[in-house]
């Protein structure tokens, strides 16, 4: 028993030792567990998060693109993008079976993608289905789908300007690049668990997503659609390389249509090369030949230089001039300076450009915009070129008078000829009339912005007066001339093609233009016609006046606008739809302008004499301006008391579409 | 059959915490797999009450029983032992298995204990004088320590090897050896660790050198314990609640529902979970320590002091290997640990430790 019990002591010291280790190792891992759980816990859930949790954008619904009628031209629809978790496939022919009978697609590009080894794939995006075959693909392990917006142009007209947006929702051209930004809008973002392996597990939080806002343009659909078919008609029939068409409202600066010849499927825009994707209105570069004379006519007649009926010596068709001779097509002796624009005498614009001199012509052709951007909101655009006088050759003053050593763009031509059309005043062309958001507030309003006055009323309407026998009988714009009703005011021009390769001219090689604005006296529309590269015949007059007169004649019709502008009220009429009381109230003052023109010869209220501008009420008393404005039918807000010391808009700033002049009284 | 007797004495302390041990290692196996293989939490309970079954007719028949039979027990287990590294399946690059119609199982869970039982027969045999164990003594136990010792590291099985190791020396010490013995084998086995460093495998090697560095190389051999760290702590103190972890169901933790269950169960149930689970062991052990020093005879004492060693050890290694503060050697931790042989392996232990603490009064 001794024994047992000295054995038993032994024992329970032995266990009393194991005791001790148990203690020990005990305490090291609850202490080991306290300081990771509570002393380190903030930094370890920190980077528990980080390694799970990952955000991902997806691009919202892109914003729409109207015409002022708010019709479509760019929507986005909702469509299935279909993908592959390869290494989740477990019957890879079954699937690819399955798949190949549902997606328009080639077997051999679904066979690799299903068998990548890859975590995610795309299959196939952007893709129609129906809803059986959407249940047939839901089906299929390892295979899901997800929505994304494809855009869709439903009427394909104006794709040169609209542009087109990519897969990723991004705008890549015209005006789906240019206002890129508001029509994408802010894309979702979804907080996504992720495993060790980069796989999203689910989805959660959605946050931020805004709809991309809409985009309401100057773009008539149907003025469009005249456009581009009378355009297409005539680089058809002339094997043409090419072509532009532009319409625009010259008391606005609103283009109501750009066409430009080649055209693409904005659909499929990967199915074009780049030649048939740019909008050649405002990115192609021409000599503007005889339509120069216009501007030339606007400055001599501005400065005072020549009157309708001062003669020139047209020298028979031939005038030497240094080492260059000048060539008429047809011979002409003493001719008015009415006759030299009527028959479009190269010489006689030369001799009224030399009576002019060099620097008037540069800075009138600067004026007009030449060899600049005019800041239409479209991307791409061209400067054109216009070299300073001051490296002008002895003969620049002639060939620049009928249109040699100069190019421009069509965009610019319209917007300087719209410049005589409203009274003398250059517009800031635009095509967007204004933004909404989804909800269909309107966040951004494009008002017509007034660059500057080039000419004087007067001027503007003796140039319209001699412009308008161009398209008389025996013009060379005959053509053009849309018969009884309207008088059209316009000049044609044929310019060789410079050689790209310097030096010279391209035989054979033309570019025909037609511009004009109608009616005469009472413009509405502004319209430039070019035709690139014409085979049989080559002159504005015979291929690009048609085009004009075929644009005209149906726009109007369509615009209801009868016998120079004498107009019933009409629905089509651009100021009248789309936007309701708004325009009705800016309708009210724009009838009323005349009086705000400080260099007005009529009262008449005259839609075509121009935009009208804020009057200027500073150092008035709150009595005379509220009588000032009275007379005039403008609404004022007044504020504070004492004499008028600022207002908005400032003066002869472009009134606003809508609201009253604000005005500050101290 | 059982007498009324023996029925009064049953320890509830010991089937309490096993049974809720268990349960706990199941929930914990299913919210870390429940997303990837939903099946493993099944297949956990199948073996849990398979346990059950065997554990009834373990705790009630006398384990005098197991005095008898222990070295045939120890012989049919080393047999096994050979047999998998002979004709067993090779997984994760250790031919560790042995496949028996549907299910695989690892003979060396099952060596453990009949390891265990055969060196309690052996040194309860043996007249230890006042010194302890001398020279000669050491002979027959390191034998029996050294064959599945080398079957196992063989495998190779790094952690049931260690296991062995410090079960073995847990009861020699137990047991009592002479210090002249003691001191220099002590010493001798020092002396071999560098040596021993040489057999180490290129990952075992990266393993040690990581544990001293985790960020040495973060997602190479540094990943687990990092990891790891980064699950136990993100739990905090309350936890991320059941099934809300990420780390494990989230497979940025492997071996979430084997060798690192405890980080995937504290990630959810925070400090205080992990507490309670510490807890748990620590009345285990401290009542296998109560049912060794109640013991009635030698070989119940020794029987019950190395399982409760096998249990420690384990619990010990595995929570300091996950909490960083061990190098990662792959222990599993028992009753939570996904694996069947090793749940079969931790539930005989246990009911034999029941037997002994049943029948302490009984003569």
């Amino acid at each position: 028993m001794r024994t047992a019990k000295n054995h038993a002591r032994r024992l329970k010291m032995r266990i009393m030792l194991v005791l001790g280790v148990f203690v020990f190792s005990f305490g090291a891992i609850f202490s080991r567990a306290f300081y990771l759980q509570v002393v380190r816990s903030g930094d370890l859930e920190e980077r528990a998060l980080l390694q799970h949790e990952k955000t991902v954008t997806v691009p919202s619904k892109r914003g729409s693109i109207f015409d002022r009628n708010l019709d479509e031209l760019a929507v986005s629809i909702e469509v299935d993008s279909v993908f592959a978790q390869p290494r989740t496939i477990e019957d890879s022919y079954r699937v690819t079976h399955a798949l190949a009978t549902v997606l328009p697609m080639d077997r051999e590009d679904l066979t690799k993608r299903i068998n990548a080894k890859r975590q995610f794939v795309w299959i196939k995006r952007q893709v129609d289905l129906t809803s059986p075959q959407r249940e047939a693909v839901k089906g299929l392990k390892g295979i899901g789908m997800v929505k994304e917006n494809r855009r869709f142009y439903p009427t394909s007209l104006a794709v040169n300007l609209i542009g087109f947006a990519g897969v990723d929702s991004n705008g890549l051209e015209g005006v789906e690049l240019n206002y890129d930004e508001r029509l994408k809008g802010e894309p979702f973002t979804l907080k996504a668990e992720r495993d060790a392996r980069g796989r999203l597990l689910l989805f959660e939080d959605i946050r931020g997503n805004v709809e991309g806002m809409d985009v309401v343009l100057t773009i008539d659909k149907t003025v469009q659609y005249i456009a581009e078919k009378a355009l297409k008609k005539a680089v058809d029939s002339y094997g043409a390389k090419g072509g532009t068409a532009v319409v625009m409202d010259p008391s606005t600066g609103e283009l109501l249509a750009m066409a430009s010849f080649p055209t693409y499927d904005p659909n499929n825009p990967g199915g074009s090369g780049p030649e048939a994707r740019r909008n050649r209105a405002v990115t192609d570069m021409f000599e503007p030949g005889s339509t120069i004379k216009a501007f030339l006519l606007s400055a001599s007649m501005e400065e005072g230089i020549v009157s309708p009926e001062e003669l020139f010596y047209c020298g028979n068709g031939r005038y030497e001039v240094k080492d260059r001779v000048f060539h008429d097509v047809k011979r002409y002796g003493w001719l008015s300076v009415r006759d030299v624009i009527k028959h479009s005498s190269n010489i006689g614009a030369a001799k009224i450009g030399e009576k002019l001199g060099k620097r008037n012509l540069y800075s009138y052709l600067k004026l007009f915009g030449f060899g600049e951007k005019t800041g239409v909101d479209l991307p791409g655009e061209a400067d054109g070129m216009l070299p300073h006088y001051s490296h002008w050759s002895g003969v620049s003053v002639d060939t620049i008078s009928f249109g040699q050593g100069v190019s421009i763009t069509t965009l610019q031509l319209a917007n300087a000829l719209s410049s005589i059309a409203n009274g003398g005043f250059l517009m800031k062309p635009h095509v967007v009339r204004y933004i909404r958001n989804h909800e269909g507030n309107t966040v951004e309003d494009f008002y017509p912005a007034i660059l500057r006055r080039v000419i004087s009323k007067g001027t503007a309407r003796k140039v319209t007066e001699i412009l308008t026998e161009v398209t008389g009988k025996g013009g060379t714009g005959e053509l053009a001339s849309l018969g009884v009703g309207f008088d059209v005011a316009g000049k044609t021009g044929t310019a060789q093609k410079a050689n790209p390769a310097g030096g010279g001219y391209e035989p054979g090689k033309y570019v025909a233009t037609f511009m004009g604005f109608v009616p005469a006296q009472n413009p509405r529309l502004t319209i430039v016609v070019t035709v690139d590269e014409p085979k049989k015949e080559y002159s504005g007059g015979v291929i690009s006046a048609p085009v004009f007169r075929e644009i005209a004649e149906e726009s109007l019709a369509y615009l209801g606008v009868f016998n120079n502008g004498n107009a019933p009220d009409n629905p089509n009429n651009p100021d009248n739809n789309g936007r309701g009381k708004m325009i009705q109230e800016a309708k009210f003052s724009k009838d009323n302008p005349a009086a705000l023109n400080a260099d007005t010869e009529d009262m008449q209220p005259d839609r075509g004499a121009g935009p009208e501008v804020s009057p200027d009420f500073r150092g008035m008393t709150i009595r005379s301006a509220l009588k000032f404005a009275g007379a005039k039918g403008l609404r004022v807000d007044v504020r504070g008391s004492g004499r008028a010391i600022a207002q908005t808009p400032l003066p002869g700033a472009l009134m606003p579409r809508e609201g009253n002049i604000q005005v500050v009284f101290r | 059959m059982i007498e009324k007797r023996l029925l009064a004495q049953i320890d509830w302390i010991l089937i309490s915490t096993t049974l809720v041990l268990a349960l706990v290692g199941i929930a914990s196996i299913y919210s870390a797999t429940y997303l990837e293989e939903p099946s493993l939490y099944q297949r956990q309970t199948y073996w849990l009450l398979i346990g059950a079954a065997i554990m009834l007719p373990v705790v009630i028949v006398d384990y005098s029983i197991l005095d008898r039979f222990a070295y045939v027990i120890y012989a049919a287990s080393i047999l096994t032992l050979i047999f998998a590294l002979i004709f067993g399946r090779t997984v994760g690059g250790a031919q560790r298995w042995i496949s028996i119609g549907f299910v695989s199982i690892q003979p060396s869970e099952f060596a453990k204990l009949s390891f265990i039982l055969a060196l309690s027969k052996h040194l309860s045999t043996k007249d230890v004088s006042r010194k302890g164990l001398g020279l000669e003594q050491l002979i027959v136990p390191s034998a029996l320590f050294v064959i599945p010792f080398l079957l196992v590291a063989k495998q190779p099985d790094l952690g049931t090897a260690l296991i062995f190791f410090f079960v073995f020396v847990s009861m020699i010490l137990v047991v009592k050896i002479k210090t002249k013995i003691l001191v220099p084998s002590a010493a001798a086995f020092l002396a071999m660790i560098p040596i021993g460093w040489r057999f180490l495998k290129v990952y075992q090697r990266a393993r040690l050198i990581s544990f001293i560095d985790p960020t040495a190389d973060p997602l190479g051999s540094g990943y687990h314990i990092l990891q790891s760290k980064i699950a136990i702590g993100s739990g905090r103190f309350f936890g991320k609640g059941f099934t809300q972890g990420t780390q494990g169901s989230h497979l940025f933790l492997p071996a979430h529902h084997t060798d690192f269950i405890f980080p995937t169960f504290a990630e959810e149930w925070g400090f205080a979970g992990g507490i309670v689970v510490l807890a748990l062991f620590c009345i285990l052990i401290t009542r296998g320590l109560g049912v060794a020093a109640a013991g009635k005879d030698r070989f119940s004492f020794l029987l019950a002091i190395g399982i409760t060693a096998l249990f420690f050890w384990h619990m010990a290694i595995n929570a300091g290997m996950v909490m960083g503060l061990l190098p990662v050697v792959g222990v599993p931790m028992p009753f939570l640990s996904y694996g069947g042989s090793f749940l079969l392996t931790m539930l005989l232990s246990s009911a034999i430790l029941m037997n002994i603490s049943m029948r302490r009064y009984i003569f």
